[in-house]
């Protein structure tokens, strides 16, 4: 095939190389010009005489090709006699759609940490667990106001089957609820709240170990929490006016935390605040927030290292890659600007992903490096990768018209969850 | 007819002559003249008088055969000359013939040839010699002599002196004088000279053919020989007439012309061609008397300048100076020929011959077709101008970033149409109120219901507090403003506001018609506080706020007195600020800044000065209806849009007129607002767009407002002719909220 092609068109010399199973011998290849991806993923398949075809996307200077050889090669300016060196892996299949789970209320946040099962935090106070099958396994009502946020703490223990789920809220607590998933079912019980903001909390987050909690809020503040549930209350609640109220939402049971430390330098509503990832950053963490700012901090010694200033772009979330190289803020400018954490002394994006809603929530894969998943307000949901940021790999339709408002991905499920409920969408591929 | 004509001619020719002659002094003169005529035109017969006579006879047939091609006219001309000179040669033949007046020649055998020779005497070539110089002595003129008739002297010669009265005889001495003079009877009296002067043989000779009867004319031959001109061999005239006789067709009717005639006269019976009718000036002929009107006391029209003078680079063959070089030429060439300097290049020819035809001539003559067509000369292209250059240089909305250009989303209130809407002072809530009376408490940036009250009546205006240390919002409805704090605020805030809205202890009641209800004990889901308004004030229209969250103003829309009401929290006071407004108040506004009030009435907006109680400023916008109002943060601008779609910008430093008029919505402004920090403001209309505008102000007075129009929002349906009811901004972003009639509440982002 390639010799009837490359005598009537001309050829340019590509070496293929691969990090997937699937190598070629490292050799010359000479490509007919107006090859597109379909023809070289069809060259691999055939040269390596795969029993299943398996669809390659191919990478030419750290951008995924989506054009021929020839237009990219005119558009990058790169001369016939080089030669390229293509990259390539297995390409990610289009979402499938697996599951609903309908919600009352609209869901804000979705965890799918939990093996088997989904978390869910809704505007109505509950926290929801499902399984994998769609069964509801608890419904907790946890606060008076809406969730906002959920995270999962992880267990030292792998195997127990008793987790804590962090919940941030607008009745200006963060909860820490235990529950268990034992033999003799479910069962769910609040421990504590933590108290310091005075605004709704924006989001909560945990970091690698489970050991520490942060909680963004509305009024510019960030509290570091440990996760040690005290034997009594840290905070009194000494207002008699309120105590009719608070006796009926707030049992006694549930102990009153105070923050280990206050993390203080936004001068707007803090969105998201998250631990960084990765081994070399440990104790550190990120923020972003409505002044257009995404802060890293020194958590140890609650000092803000760095701020990056991205002009006019209030961030809504804020996400980072597991291997702690790329930060992503969504913001209300419809991009979700990214930013190279490798870079020294960073002070502006080095990228953006144009969406033509506003991008309300990201997720990072688990496993592949380089795919982002994010959720916007007009129910659509993209998956990006990384290296070529000039649209989306493929989007998917969640909802019509409604808002996804959280987005979850571990391994290859995809949790949305939005104004319409939750939705479980799978991904393959993506190394 | 030309034989006769030229018989008159010549007699008259001959009458003066006999004139002339008898002028006596004149006859040596002519004579002279004539000599040197006829030696002139015959050289070869000088001396032989007799073949004078032979040559007269000839002349005639020369001429004749000369000029037989001419026209009539000239020949005529040309006779009469001809025969003019044959006459005077005649008469000198005679003369010399007769009377040798001339003097005479001698024969004389030369002495060197042996030949006989013709001998004249010689001719002193003295003055007197010069029959033009020679004159009579006497130089007084033609006058009366008898003036010199009592003088010695008769007058004066050329030098002045007198010319002395010749001596005269008595009778007897005349007498004596005839006997003795045999010429005596040949004198004349000459009147110059005063004496007797013989008569020269020509003048003789016209007497004599006087007195027989004869024509004075001496060459004047009765029987002259007939000449024939067109008669005998190789004479005949060719004539141009011919002696066919007449075709028919001169008399006949042409068959064709008649057959033309038939058919337009069918037609005419037919009626397909229709006479057109007379008019009325045919009718009734106009007649007026021309020399009615006065005569005009302009002046005569300024006759046309005098054309330039030529110049050397005019010339054909101008000096080298004036030659345009080769640059000059092309530049020349080059340019339009509106644009160059003269209509031509000078240009050098050798010889005047060598000049070509002028190049310019049609194009000349075509020009001047166009002026009788009244059509100008110089053909314009039309102007090719980018209309846009002509607008004003505006920075592009570009670099005016941020400002919102999306919706980012959307919150329904699914019952009725959402009239106003207010922002939390943090930015993060918005509470929307709609004609169904449920007021809706949302999220800014999910748009997420949090709160939901529902009320009696319709909610006409809503406004958050502006004090940050407490929570609260008011909305007005039909003769009440209910007092609401929102849900999840801090305790500090809420014991905050508890205690301004519903204080433990009541301070002490005011005389007012109005009614302060607390409901402290109540539960969340009601209003805190509930101010009653008069009964029948109607719908409060519209809320705002003083800065500092005490006093609050309302406006209802009824049209009575008591439609504008400020209320103090702090005293838990209400009052009417005016005891008497002109027109119905349709929107009232705290200074940003002072303490001023500004109150919008259907036509005017007037600024009061609240702490000393007068009317500072009317404002005159020129809005039929206005229908909102907004104040700059600074304070010193205020726009205020109408009904009418117009949107007035007021500087208030500056005069009561507005600074800018602008239309640009296709219906009626709704609502207006002023972004708190960024320079943005935004209008709304029932067209259901909004636009974005960059409004910025400066503190230099020089510089007047910038105002870039940035961005035009659609996305509000319009529903019974209403759309965007109201917008806000968000405090701290460049973030707008707008609430539509078709229930929809949109967060447009930038």
């Amino acid at each position: 095939m390639a010799s009837t092609s490359s005598s009537t068109m001309s050829s340019h010399p590509v070496v293929f190389t691969t990090q997937t199973p699937y190598a070629l011998p490292s050799q010359k290849f000479m490509i007919p010009l107006d090859w597109k991806r379909y023809q070289l993923s069809q060259l691999i398949n055939k040269a390596l005489d795969l029993p299943k075809p398996i669809p390659f996307d191919f990478l030419v200077h750290g951008e995924i090709l989506r054009t021929s050889l020839l237009e990219w090669r005119a558009e990058n300016g790169i001369g016939e006699e080089d030669t390229l060196e293509i990259e390539y892996f297995e390409s990610v299949m289009p979402p499938q759609r697996m599951s609903e789970l309908p919600h009352e209320d609209w869901v804000s946040s979705v965890s799918c940490q939990i093996p088997q099962h989904f978390v869910t935090a809704s505007y109505d106070g509950h926290l929801r667990l499902f399984d994998y099958s769609r069964n509801p396994l608890l419904d907790i009502s946890v606060h008076q106001a809406p969730i906002t946020s959920v995270c999962v703490l992880p267990s030292p223990l792998a195997e127990t089957d008793s987790r804590i789920l962090a919940s941030s809220s607008h009745d200006l607590t963060a909860c820490l609820t235990r529950i268990s998933l034992g033999s003799e079912g479910p069962s769910a019980s609040t421990v504590a709240s933590l108290h310091l903001h005075t605004s709704p909390l924006s989001s909560i987050s945990t970091d690698a170990s489970g050991s520490h909690l942060l909680t963004s809020s509305w009024d510019g503040l960030i509290g570091v929490w440990d996760t040690s549930i005290p034997n009594d209350h840290q905070v009194h609640l000494d207002r008699g006016d309120d105590r009719k109220k608070r006796r009926k939402t707030a049992p006694e049971n549930i102990k009153r935390k105070t923050p280990i430390a206050v993390l203080k330098s936004h001068t707007a509503r803090v969105s998201k605040a998250l631990f960084a990832a990765g081994e070399h950053a440990k104790g550190k963490a990120y923020s972003c927030g409505f002044d257009s700012t995404v802060r890293s901090w020194d958590v140890e010694s609650g000092v803000c290292i760095n701020t990056i200033n991205v002009p006019e772009r209030p961030m809504l979330n804020l996400a980072e890659t597991p291997d702690g190289n790329i930060l992503l803020g969504a913001s209300t400018d419809r991009t979700v600007s990214i930013f190279d954490l490798r870079v020294s002394s960073l002070s502006s994006s080095t990228g953006i992903m144009m969406h033509s809603a506003t991008p309300s929530c990201i997720a990072t894969s688990e496993s592949g490096k380089q795919q982002v998943v994010t959720g916007a307000y007009d129910g659509v949901a993209r998956l990006w990768d990384l290296r070529s940021t000039k649209g989306a790999v493929t989007s998917f339709r969640v909802w019509d018209g409604m808002k996804v408002l959280a987005v979850d991905w571990v391994r290859d499920v995809v949790g949305i969850g939005g104004e319409g409920g939750m939705e479980v969408w799978r991904i393959d591929g993506g190394s | 007819m030309a034989v006769t004509g030229l018989g008159k001619v010549r007699n008259k020719r001959k009458q003066e002559e006999v004139e002339e002659v008898e002028k006596g002094p004149f006859v040596g003169a002519v004579d002279l003249e004539m000599q040197s005529e006829d030696e002139a035109e015959d050289e070869d017969q000088e001396g032989d008088d007799a073949s004078d006579d032979g040559d007269v006879d000839e002349f005639p047939e020369i001429d004749a055969a000369s000029d037989s091609e001419e026209e009539s006219e000239e020949e005529e001309e040309e006779d009469t000359d001809d025969l003019n000179e044959e006459d005077t040669l005649d008469e000198n033949s005679d003369a010399d013939s007769d009377l040798h007046i001339f003097p005479k020649s001698k024969k004389v055998v030369s002495d060197i040839t042996g030949q006989t020779k013709v001998v004249y005497p010689e001719i002193e070539p003295d003055y007197d010699s010069d029959s033009s110089t020679e004159d009579d002595p006497n130089r007084v003129g033609n006058i009366p002599m008898h003036w010199y008739d009592d003088l010695p002297h008769l007058g004066y010669n050329i030098n002045g002196k007198r010319v002395l009265r010749p001596a005269k005889g008595d009778e007897l001495d005349k007498f004596l004088q005839t006997v003795e003079d045999p010429n005596s009877w040949t004198t004349a009296f000459d009147k110059n000279a005063q004496m007797d002067k013989p008569l020269s043989a020509e003048e003789l000779d016209i007497i004599r053919r006087l007195q027989a009867g004869e024509n004075p004319d001496a060459e004047y031959d009765p029987y002259e020989p007939t000449i024939e001109w067109f008669t005998g061999k190789g004479k005949e005239e060719v004539m141009p007439l011919s002696s066919a006789p007449e075709p028919k067709r001169r008399w006949l009717p042409s068959k064709w012309e008649k057959q033309k005639i038939m058919k337009i006269v069918r037609a005419i019976r037919q009626g397909r061609i229709v006479g057109s009718k007379p008019t009325a000036a045919d009718k009734k002929q106009q007649f007026y008397a021309i020399w009615n009107e006065p005569p005009s006391n302009q002046p005569p029209p300024l006759p046309a300048p005098k054309p330039k003078l030529p110049t050397n680079s005019e010339s054909y063959n101008p000096p080298e100076e004036y030659l345009p070089t080769e640059e000059e030429r092309k530049q020349w060439e080059n340019t339009d020929p509106e644009d160059r300097e003269g209509d031509y290049l000078p240009h050098k020819y050798p010889a005047l011959r060598l000049v070509p035809a002028y190049d310019q001539f049609i194009k000349q003559r075509f020009n001047r077709q166009l002026d009788l067509y009244l059509a100008p000369r110089i053909q314009r292209v039309k102007l090719n101008v980018d209309p846009n250059s002509l607008l004003p240089k505006l920075p592009t909305p570009n670099s005016l970033r941020p400002f919102p250009n999306y919706k980012s989303l959307q919150f329904m209130h699914t019952k009725a149409r959402v009239r106003c809407l207010s922002i939390s002072p943090d930015g993060a809530w918005v509470a929307s109120g709609d004609e169904s009376g449920v007021i809706s408490l949302w999220e800014v940036n999910v748009g997420r219901e949090v709160k939901r009250w529902s009320l009696s009546s319709k909610v006409g205006a809503i406004e958050w507090c502006p004090r940050l240390d407490a929570c609260f919002f008011v909305a007005g409805t039909e003769e009440r403003l209910h007092f609401f704090i929102p849900p999840n605020i801090s305790p500090a805030m809420l014991t905050m506001t508890q205690s301004t809205l519903a204080p433990p202890t009541l301070p002490p009641a005011t005389q007012s018609s109005i009614k302060w209800i607390s409901t402290s004990g109540a539960t969340e889901d009601g209003p805190i506080l509930t101010i009653e308004l008069p009964s029948a004030s109607g719908l409060s229209r519209q809320l705002t706020w003083h800065r500092k969250g005490d006093y609050l103003a309302s406006v209802s829309s009824s049209e009575t007195q008591g439609s504008v009401w400020m209320h103090q929290i702090s005293r838990r006071h209400s009052q009417a600020p005016f005891k008497k407004i002109k027109g119905a108040v349709q929107m009232v506004l705290f200074h940003p800044t002072k303490p001023h009030f500004f109150v919008a009435t259907q036509r005017y907006v007037r600024l009061y000065n609240l702490a000393e109680q007068k009317l500072l400023k009317t404002l005159m916008p020129g809005i039929k209806w206005i229908s909102s109002m907004d104040v700059h943060p600074s304070g010193d601008h205020i726009i205020v849009g109408g009904y009418d779609r117009k949107l007035c910008w007021f500087d208030l430093e500056l005069s009561e007129k507005p600074y800018k008029v602008l239309r640009y919505h296709s219906r009626a402004i709704r609502s207006l607002h002023f972004h708190p920090t960024y320079p943005l403001f935004a209008s709304s209309s029932d067209d259901g767009s909004i636009q974005i505008f960059h409004a910025r102000v400066y503190s230099d007075l020089m510089t007047d407002p910038l105002i870039v129009p940035l961005k035009i929002l659609r996305g509000h349906d319009v529903q019974e002719g209403l759309g965007v009811l109201q917008i806000k901004w968000v405090n701290k972003q460049p973030w707008l909220v707008s609430a539509g009639a078709d229930g929809s509440v949109s967060l447009w982002c930038s």
